[in-house]
């Protein structure tokens, strides 16, 4: 199924910044400190800039080619393996490959990635080079930063489930180096440590999963393989249920959802960069990924017999909704309530994808096709928007750093121990931001809003979808009300958080000296923040171009013309003919708009310093969250000061539970097993030994150099051999 | 004062007694002309060159000593380096064509010489796909265990020990003779014996003696078993059986036999004595290999061994039980196999299990890259377990992979004690920032033994599990376990060397306040090398694993076939 075509030049687009790692890594090595290396090519970033661009490029030409056609390429082979029969003794050889598949999954997922991490790596270049704390050590950032991006072109494109999980664990270990990047802090060094091993835990069930995938299908894991409806129905459907649940636990541990999801807001310990491109746009998705291409095995499968799983997994999608959203309502890290926002929406993205399987299951094409295309859809909208928000955050946690020097150096009473009380991530030192950093505070207005789900911008579309799918199996199967009630409250908390952290940061009067003095000026930071902000406020032409059904179903022929579609995007959403799905939009909009919006200005709303003008586009919610605030008077000590939110504030106890039972039980009886190791299997060496010892001693005693015990012995030595002969005889 | 240097002129006049004998063998067909690349090339060459060299700097005094070290290990790499070429030019095929498609008993480049004529035994050499990656393995581990304890003191007699100790390893992979086998299998005992013993740490006294006692022991076990089934095998007559006993000790012969017998439903030498002999051989395997609860003398020799003898040890030396169990028992008893296959799973999970948890234990680095030895040689007896041709490959490709990575492992350990003069895990914090080099070295070294994929490891890891799942099902969960302790020990211990110690990172104690260096230069080189060939075989395994996939179904064709089990 080999074709020729810019398909063969696919392979460059992981090759290249794989290349790039050990060229930067080297020269880094080679010129550090040099002024050309340091002022020119930015430690780095250009070399890596370069070739995530060359990436994005060929990226690009892929994705126009296969558009609306699947691709695929074989590399070489990779390994063969033999089977016996133990019955006939027959022995088959099984050939396994490496190659590249293409179909609308990748194509957008591609897009993401090499955008992103083009983007990302423009913003890298502002944002990392100008920190004093980096000098001379950003080579080994780019390095990391584009294996990475390898890692992550690299899932995408590959042709089978082995090679994706190879891919998976290469991003997992450039997580691991990038998040333990400032190695010197202890914190960042137990953040790195946790997250390779809480995802490793999930690893270790999608290998598991892999196996047994292996085993159902004959030696074969690639897509062209697997996704063969013949093939599909050939397997025994409940070993295929359980072998893909194996795999689904390892896209919770990636993507960081309940029960394996406390690594996430730990990770936020590596830059700013890091968190953007890793932990919010590209690697958490691998997940999301993982589960998207499970789609065909729910189709091909007996009809009902993976539902099962598909309401699994809607189930942890919809927990991990509301789980992280209440964690976010009191978190004042800026950078954590971004962390705990990523597991929300991913799990929205998780809970369509089980609708969305569970409708491939029972035989409703039409709906599948339409919630797998909202999640997909969802997923572009949030990794556009995330990506943006982090980058935003960095923005602010960059100029506040700046301004903190600033004042710090103005006011040398304190200039020794600044560093050690001043928290420049957290959102209690902020306030009043907008008029001070506009382009930052629109990005982060235009991504709260995507995120929030308000009508017409970016994340509205698709959010709209995922609720409204997960509602519509709630109908026909009544355990997916959990799911769907969840995601339904959760689209409400995520008014109220995203709120809140906006208008904390920017709205109201500065609550610190340093906040006063912050001012947008580092160069590079503010390209990616306008791209993507145009880019988010453009979903509306992709939604209108159709691209949920497109990503849905890949010969979707509705498309006709833009106006049209945008026309029949706006009338499914806002005048849906089904009168219950109808309700169900308004009270969706009715909540994430109204309710927890107005909740987060009456708490933290606020206009601005006298003089101080915000941007138009924001001056209104800065207004209006004044006069919500002033009016309502709303006092929510009683809450803040419940036992509820404490456990919020310990992030409901499972980093407590997790660590103390690592601590506890695994290193507890490793140390126990240490001292049996030495003490009984050891000492059962050693008493042999001496035993051994004990006794030659005494046979050598009897060497006692007297002639007359020796004449004693020989007497008794013949004296038994005579009775010995005698009884013989 | 002198007794070190007379035991060494001991060891010295044997192997060139060894040698000697080996030189005069008469070949046993005058029409096979054609030249003899291991007997002298591979395995004579090193033995007699490193024999010369001790020979020559122990009668020297300690100040002269000092003097000739440099020439010596040069030389000494030289010469090592003259196998690695030929051992490589013969894989691809730059000196002659060589057949690596071989069936079951056929070897390449089989070459024998009568050797005791009374008692049948001869010099029989010759590689397959089981061991000639293992003599690769072999001669390209010694240069790079040269070079990177380049700087060892006492390098006049360090090195050439190191070079014995490469052709002795050599010797037992291409021996073809059980005789032959046994002599080589215990030759490498000596310069591992004196390695510890002359440049080992502070208990090195206990543990060379433990390490030599031990292994030596089981040895003698599965001598007992070798001379069994010597007997107990039918007379022939021939070139290769003894005039006097009538009976052979050559393998290819015994193979035969065994093959010959074990057609349909019979049962070579009986089932009982299948059972009896296959564990006598197993035993002496297992305790080098080494399996627990057979396990700890190795911890206690790596810990006080040189970093030189820690990675020809934990490189080679421990895959020749895992060679010898291939080689030997479950080539001549396959009912055996089968009636101690759960068994052998059951070592290999506890092994696996047991090693790992162990690990999570222990406060001494170097004592915990031994164990993880331990947890990994288990892998191979699942795979061995697997009962299946994927299995057995991917058995041999730990053997091969680990062989790279362990070095590394061992090569992290010494440069971090020859260093920061000190072992303990906790020790040193935030190493990145002094010693750049060795943290990224120490790291790579720790992703690739947890089987990170695209290095080498992780192929081995991934082709057992995909064996071991048909045959044992949910007990695979066990060996997922370990992967993620095993995450969990490398993590940790990085966790607390390489990382944390603050802005200004905190030298450890030892030190007493001076500033720690990074590694040489020899060392770099030596690691980089490890390293640049673990990515290799990571990315590309089919390089080693095409000959070794060809050898298992040869094997599964030639003996499990035969034997109608």
């Amino acid at each position: 199924m080999s074709e020729s075509g810019i398909i063969d030049y696919a392979v460059l687009i992981p090759l290249l910044p794989m290349l790039a790692f050990p060229v930067i890594l080297f020269l880094g090595k080679l010129f550090n400190g040099t002024p050309t290396w340091v002022k020119n090519v930015k430690e780095g970033g250009i070399i890596a800039l370069t070739v995530m661009g060359a990436s994005l490029i060929l990226a690009l030409l892929v994705i126009k080619e296969h558009m609306h056609h699947v691709g695929t390429a074989n590399i070489f082979t990779w390994f063969e393996s033999s089977w016996w029969n133990s019955e006939t003794g027959a022995i088959t050889t099984k050939v396994f490959g490496v190659g590249i598949h293409i179909d609308h999954l990748t194509v957008m997922l591609l897009f993401v990635a090499a955008f992103l991490c083009f983007l990302i790596n423009v913003f890298s270049i502002g944002y990392m080079n100008t920190d004093p704390i980096n000098d001379n050590r950003n080579h080994r950032f780019y390095a990391e930063f584009v294996l990475f991006c390898s890692g992550m072109l690299g899932m995408v494109l590959a042709d089978s489930f082995l090679w994706l999980f190879i891919f998976w664990e290469l991003m997992g270990l450039c997580s691991y180096l990038l998040i333990g990047f400032y190695y010197e802090r202890p914190s960042a060094s137990y953040a790195a440590k946790k997250a390779f091993l809480t995802t490793r835990v999930g690893d270790v069930f999608l290998v598991i999963g892999l196996v047994m995938l292996w085993n159902l299908f004959d030696g074969h894991l690639d897509y062209a393989y697997v996704f063969n409806q013949e093939n599909i129905a050939a397997v025994n459907s409940g070993e295929l249920q359980i072998a893909l649940g194996m795999m689904f636990i390892g896209a919770v541990g990636k993507s960081a959802q309940f029960p394996l999801h406390v690594w996430l807001p730990d990770a936020m310990e590596g830059p700013t960069p890091v968190s953007a491109l890793i932990h919010a746009a590209t690697m958490v998705n691998a997940g999301l990924y993982l589960v998207a291409r499970m789609f065909p095995f729910f189709s091909g499968a007996e009809l009902g017999a993976l539902s099962t799983l598909a309401i699994v997994i809607a189930c942890i999608g919809g927990i991990t909704a509301v789980m992280a959203a209440l964690i976010a309502f009191v978190q004042m890290d800026l950078k954590k309530v971004l962390a705990y926002s990523t597991m929300s929406q991913l799990a929205y993205i998780f809970t369509g994808l089980g609708s969305a399987l569970w409708f491939a299951n029972n035989g409703y094409e039409e709906l599948a096709a339409f919630a797998m295309g909202a999640s997909l859809f969802h997923l572009f909208n949030h990794a556009m928007a995330k990506g943006m928000l982090f980058m935003a955050s960095g923005s602010v946690i960059h100029e506040m750093h700046h301004a903190h020097h600033e004042v710090a150096h103005h006011d040398d009473d304190h200039h020794d121990d600044h560093d050690d009380h001043f928290d420049a991530q957290s959102m209690e030192n902020m306030g009043g931001l907008a008029s001070r950093m506009p382009i930052t505070a629109t990005a982060m207005f235009v991504g709260s809003m995507s995120i929030i789900g308000i009508p017409l911008i970016g994340g509205f579309w698709s959010k709209e979808g995922i609720i409204a799918s997960a509602w519509q199996v709630a109908l026909k199967e009544p355990i997916f009300l959990l799911p769907a009630l969840l995601v339904l409250i959760g689209a409400g908390m995520t008014g109220f958080y995203m709120s809140r952290m906006w208008f904390m940061t920017f709205a109201g009067k500065p609550k610190t000296e340093v906040a006063e003095h912050v001012h947008e000026q580092t160069a590079w930071i503010p390209i990616p923040l306008v791209t993507l902000t145009f880019m988010t406020l453009g979903a509306i032409i992709l939604a209108g171009m159709h691209a949920g059904h497109w990503l849905g179903d890949f010969d979707d022929g509705h498309y006709t013309n833009f106006f049209d579609g945008v026309g029949s995007e706006m009338e499914h959403v806002f005048l849906n003919h089904d009168p219950f799905l109808m309700v169900l939009t308004y009270v969706a909009i009715g909540l994430s708009l109204v309710l927890g919006p107005s909740f987060a200005m009456a708490l933290y709303g606020g206009s601005l310093d006298k003089g101080q003008k915000a941007k138009p586009w924001m001056q209104w919610a800065i207004n209006l969250s004044a006069k919500i605030n002033k009016k309502s008077k709303f006092d929510n000590s009683e809450w803040a000061n419940s036992s509820l939110a404490e456990s919020l504030h310990k992030r409901l106890h499972f980093d407590d539970i997790y660590d103390a039972a690592v601590m506890k039980i695994v290193v507890g009886f490793a140390n126990l097993s240490a001292i049996f190791d030495s003490k009984f299997i050891d000492g059962a060496i050693k008493a042999i030994e001496s035993t051994s010892q004990n006794a030659s001693r005494r046979v050598r005693a009897l060497t006692t150099g007297s002639a007359r015990d020796y004449i004693m012995m020989t007497a008794l030595g013949t004296l038994v051999i005579f009775i010995l002969l005698w009884g013989v005889a | 004062m002198d007794i070190k240097n007379k035991e060494f002129m001991l060891i010295g006049g044997l192997l060139v007694v060894v040698a000697g004998l080996m030189a005069f063998f008469p070949s046993l067909s005058d029409s096979d002309t054609a030249v003899d690349w291991i007997s002298i090339p591979l395995v004579g060459f090193p033995i007699i060159v490193s024999c010369i060299l001790l020979a020559f700097a122990s009668q020297e005094s300690r100040a002269r000593k000092k003097i000739i070290a440099v020439p010596i290990r040069l030389f000494t790499l030289c010469a090592s380096l003259i196998p690695l070429a030929i051992s490589t030019a013969l894989f691809f095929d730059w000196l002659i064509l060589v057949d690596w498609d071989l069936m079951y008993n056929e070897f390449a480049l089989e070459k024998e010489y009568v050797w005791i004529e009374s008692i049948g035994v001869s010099w029989h050499v010759g590689m397959d796909g089981l061991s000639f990656p293992m003599v690769w393995l072999t001669s390209f581990l010694v240069p790079v265990t040269i070079i990177t304890t380049w700087n060892e003191k006492d390098g006049a007699t360090y090195h050439p020990l190191l070079l014995m100790m490469g052709g002795a390893l050599i010797g037992v992979f291409v021996s073809l003779d059980l005789f032959l086998f046994y002599v080589f299998w215990e030759l490498t005992l000596i310069p591992m014996f004196f390695l510890i013993l002359k440049w080992g740490g502070k208990d090195r006294r206990y543990a060379a003696q433990k390490f030599f006692i031990y292994t030596f022991c089981a040895s003698v076990i599965m001598l007992l078993g070798l001379i069994t089934l010597y007997f107990l095998q039918p007379e022939g007559s021939g070139s290769q059986y003894g005039s006097v006993t009538g009976r052979t000790f050559d393998m290819t012969v015994l193979f035969s036999n065994a093959t010959a017998y074990n057609m349909g439903d019979n049962v070579f030498l009986g089932e009982d004595m299948q059972n009896i002999l296959f564990a006598m051989l197993m035993l002496g395997f297992l305790v080098k290999l080494p399996a627990v609860p057979f396990h700890t003398w190795l911890p206690d020799a790596h810990v006080q061994a040189p970093t030189g003898g820690s990675m020809l040890l934990a490189g080679v030396m421990l895959k020749m039980g895992a060679y010898g169990m291939l080689r030997l028992p479950i080539a001549i008893f396959p009912d055996a196999v089968v009636f101690y296959q759960d068994i052998i799973m059951a070592i290999g999970l506890i092994s696996l299990v047991w090693g790992a948890v162990v690990c999570l234990g222990q406060t001494n680095l170097k004592r915990m890259v031994a164990y993880s030895s331990v947890s990994h040689m288990g892998v191979i007896l699942l795979g061995i377990a697997s009962m299946q041709p994927i299995g057995y490959a991917a058995a041999l490709f730990m053997m091969f992979a680990h062989g790279i990575i362990s070095p590394m492992l061992f090569a992290v350990c010494g440069a971090f004690k020859h260093h920061y003069h000190s072992m303990e895990i906790g020790s040193m914090r935030g190493m990145a920032k002094w010693s750049p080099y060795l943290a990224v070295y120490m790291m790579f070294a720790w992703m690739a033994s947890l089987g990170l994929p695209l290095l080498a490891g992780f192929v081995a890891e991934l082709m057992v599990l995909i064996a071991y799942w048909p045959e044992y099902g949910w007990w695979i969960l066990l060996p997922g376990f370990v992967l993620a302790i095993t995450a969990a020990y490398y993590l940790w211990s990085m966790q607390r060397t390489i990382f944390e110690g603050g802005d200004e990172g905190q030298p450890p104690e030892s030190l007493n306040g001076e500033t720690p260096p990074d590694i040489t230069l020899s060392e770099n080189i030596g690691m980089i090398i490890l390293a640049i060939f673990t990515v290799i075989f990571g990315i590309f395994p089919f390089i080693a694993l095409g000959m070794m996939d060809q050898w298992t179904v040869a094997f599964f064709e030639g003996v499990f076939n035969s034997g109608g089990i």
